[in-house]
């Protein structure tokens, strides 16, 4: 005696059988990406060595645009983040832990966001954190800094010059980044902030 | 019922109850990022809290999964596909609101899978899975989805696997900077 099979269960195994094929795909592209893909983290953030590009930018509420000129004696962190992106959100957390601590103490801090001002009221981190947010208001300048993800952090001494750029949210990685722009990280030591690009965004 | 209507009624329900299952497993392994993409569409400053949003897509991923299980393993159930057809609504409203509002911006619909911002192909793609929810809404023969214990469990079984293929394919692209919006 034939066993009859329920048409519907032929096509749910044929649905199932297309999805696990689709996904079966998608999982070997990202192991494609991740064996042969150090080549596309490298261009994220400006070559370290360099000089860092002014920019300007608008503060939320405000119309007027602010200059920033790197390299007015001042050492700066640079963060890239946006309130729709959450380790964007955990960075501005960790900075402002720091602030908090002191040990941001002669750097300024600028978060420039790209994400329309409206959104940072959906964002606690965001709309809570005393560091200074900005817009770009001109592309000019962002090019340079190669913002291709974020949260990206860049680390500016103060002679204007980018001591280490990448990826950090966690603080250990954030305070190597201070000490990258203060001046008190050796130079190996501030090449190895920057490989730490990709780790620290989850 | 001709038998091609009754295949493309049963092939949308199986395909939507998929892609439920891969939706709400993808959600689950990026909920930050997801949640991050519920506040945008939050009216209430309260539910925009980090916990709540959270919380709110643990619901909509959770959701997500159990209709889709319950769509592909319990066929018989006809008010399930009444509900996926509300779920499907849901989406082409949430799409035509991201699209007003939030133009461009990623929807994270498969989690980190997805990176495609709120457009108009999206719409399309919504009010196509609208259409295909109504489909499968549609009277077939009692003969073509009675499905004995065995088989159930097996559709579930298979459930469960995209589901968790889903998540450890949305787990693996998460582990990535996120790539910045225009």
């Amino acid at each position: 005696m034939m066993m009859r099979i329920p048409l519907y269960l032929v096509i749910a195994q044929w649905a199932l059988l297309g999805a696990l094929g689709i996904l079966v795909i998608v999982l070997f592209r990202q192991l494609g990406r991740l064996l042969n893909g150090t080549a596309k983290a490298a261009e994220l953030g400006p070559v370290t060595g360099s000089r860092a590009a002014a920019l300007s930018y608008v503060r939320p509420g405000e119309q007027a645009p602010h200059q920033l000129r790197p390299g007015g004696g001042q050492p700066l962190l640079l963060a890239f983040v946006d309130p729709t992106c959450p380790s964007c959100e955990q960075l501005v957390l960790t900075l402002d832990q720091l602030r908090a601590a002191g040990e941001l103490a002669g750097t300024d801090v600028l978060l420039l966001i790209s994400d329309p001002v409206s959104y940072l009221q959906i964002s606690d981190a965001f709309s809570g954190t005393g560091l200074e947010i900005g817009r770009p208001a001109d592309p000019a300048g962002l090019e340079y800094y190669r913002v291709t993800a974020t949260p990206l952090l860049v680390a500016v001494d103060a002679a204007g010059t980018v001591t280490a750029a990448g990826s950090a949210i966690r603080s250990a990685e954030v305070r190597r980044y201070v000490q990258a722009c203060l001046g008190t990280m050796q130079a190996p030591a501030a090449a190895e902030a920057v490989a730490m690009t990709g780790e620290g965004a989850a | 019922m001709p038998a091609v209507l009754q295949v493309a009624a049963l092939a949308c329900k199986a395909v939507i109850a998929v892609l439920l299952l891969a939706a709400g497993g993808a959600k689950l392994a990026d909920l930050p990022g997801f949640a991050s993409t519920v506040r945008l569409f939050v009216p209430t400053p309260a539910l925009r809290s980090r916990r709540a949003s959270v919380l709110l897509a643990v619901g909509i991923a959770a959701g997500e999964l159990v209709a889709g299980a319950v769509s592909l393993s319990v066929p018989k159930a006809g008010w399930v596909n009444l509900a996926v057809l509300m779920i499907c609504v849901a989406f082409l409203a949430t799409w035509t609101v991201g699209y007003v509002r939030h133009r461009g911006r990623s929807c994270r619909c498969f989690g980190a899978l997805s990176a495609r911002g709120f457009d108009r192909a999206g719409i399309a793609r919504a009010a196509a899975l609208v259409v295909a929810a109504l489909v499968a809404t549609a009277p077939v023969p009692t003969r073509t989805i009675e499905l004995g214990l065995g088989a159930q469990l097996a559709l579930l079984a298979g459930g469960a696997l995209i589901g968790c293929a889903a998540f450890s394919a949305a787990r693996a692209v998460g582990r990535q900077p996120l790539p910045r919006q225009a």
